[in-house]
């Protein structure tokens, strides 16, 4: 039973961690904002994949990392729809989306 | 090997292979397809993980929210697809390296300092036991999620009224 290979912790916390690697990668590599948005939801799954393997591996006698995964969630659908509201508002004044050609933020 | 071990590889190597393809592919489009993937990869982890609701959960508020929401942001940008020359530069694909390597290196010696752990079956956390958790000692961050939300809806309307006005 304990042979299993997905009841192992080590492999959970690597994939978290393999999504963290590339994550930052592709915020500092994607030229447009949507990609780099892409990116930042990545990051944010492996928290909520690390969280859930800690709280199934260490402390299975309470549900805290289910709980704030679900917060996690929340936090990432709000994200998502204002920095889309505002990526949509950069390309109506610029005619382009690409983050390393914004000089100005102000009108 | 039995066959929920080899199912579990391949939901490795599709969370994965979908992650990379977020990252590295050129299209914009197709970084959106390899999100979805990593998400049902996640959703399965979740499952392997003894927690169903929250698979569920993943399945429904990522792919079925946000990814529809990133769908449409592309849609309404329009085409990206005319400057493919300066997509990749061989200098920022070098910096991003070195910079997630430097974090990666840093994590990876928490990791393999963490004590490996062998989870016992017992573990199953049900969605009244959620419930209940969020309404007992987790009171004061559900309702500022519930009040992030608000802000985050009243705020798109204002975004999406704004540039309205300045057409």
């Amino acid at each position: 039973m304990t042979d299993l290979i997905y009841n192992n912790q080590h492999i959970y916390l690597f994939v978290a961690l393999f999504l963290l690697f590339l994550g930052i990668a592709g915020v500092v590599y994607r030229r447009t904002l949507i990609g780099m948005l892409v990116s930042m939801e990545l990051i944010m799954n492996g928290a909520g994949l690390n969280l859930v393997a800690l709280n199934r591996f260490v402390s299975p006698e309470n549900g805290y990392g289910v709980a704030f995964t679900l917060i996690i969630m929340g936090i990432a659908a709000a994200e998502a729809a204002i920095a889309l509201g505002i990526i949509m508002l950069i390309f109506k004044k610029y005619k382009h989306i690409e983050g390393g050609d914004l000089k100005e933020m102000k009108d | 090997m039995n066959l929920g071990e080899i199912i579990f590889l391949i939901t490795i190597l599709a969370t994965l292979g979908g992650a990379a393809m977020a990252v590295l592919s050129g299209s914009i489009v197709y970084a959106m397809m390899g999100l979805v993937t990593t998400m049902f990869g996640i959703a399965g982890l979740y499952v392997y993980l003894n927690s169903p609701f929250l698979a569920m959960m993943q399945i429904l508020i990522y792919v079925g929210a946000v990814s529809v929401l990133i769908a449409f942001a592309i849609m309404l940008i329009g085409p990206l697809y005319r400057k493919p020359k300066e997509w990749t530069t061989v200098g920022k694909f070098v910096a991003a390296l070195g910079v997630a390597l430097v974090s990666l290196f840093m994590f990876v010696r928490f990791v393999m300092e963490t004590f490996p752990r062998v989870g016992n079956s017992s573990f199953k956390i049900t969605t009244k036991e959620i419930g209940r958790l969020f309404f007992n000692n987790l009171v004061l961050p559900f309702e500022l999620i519930s009040l992030l939300v608000v802000v985050a809806i009243l705020g798109a309307i204002m975004l999406a009224l704004f540039s309205r006005g300045n057409k």
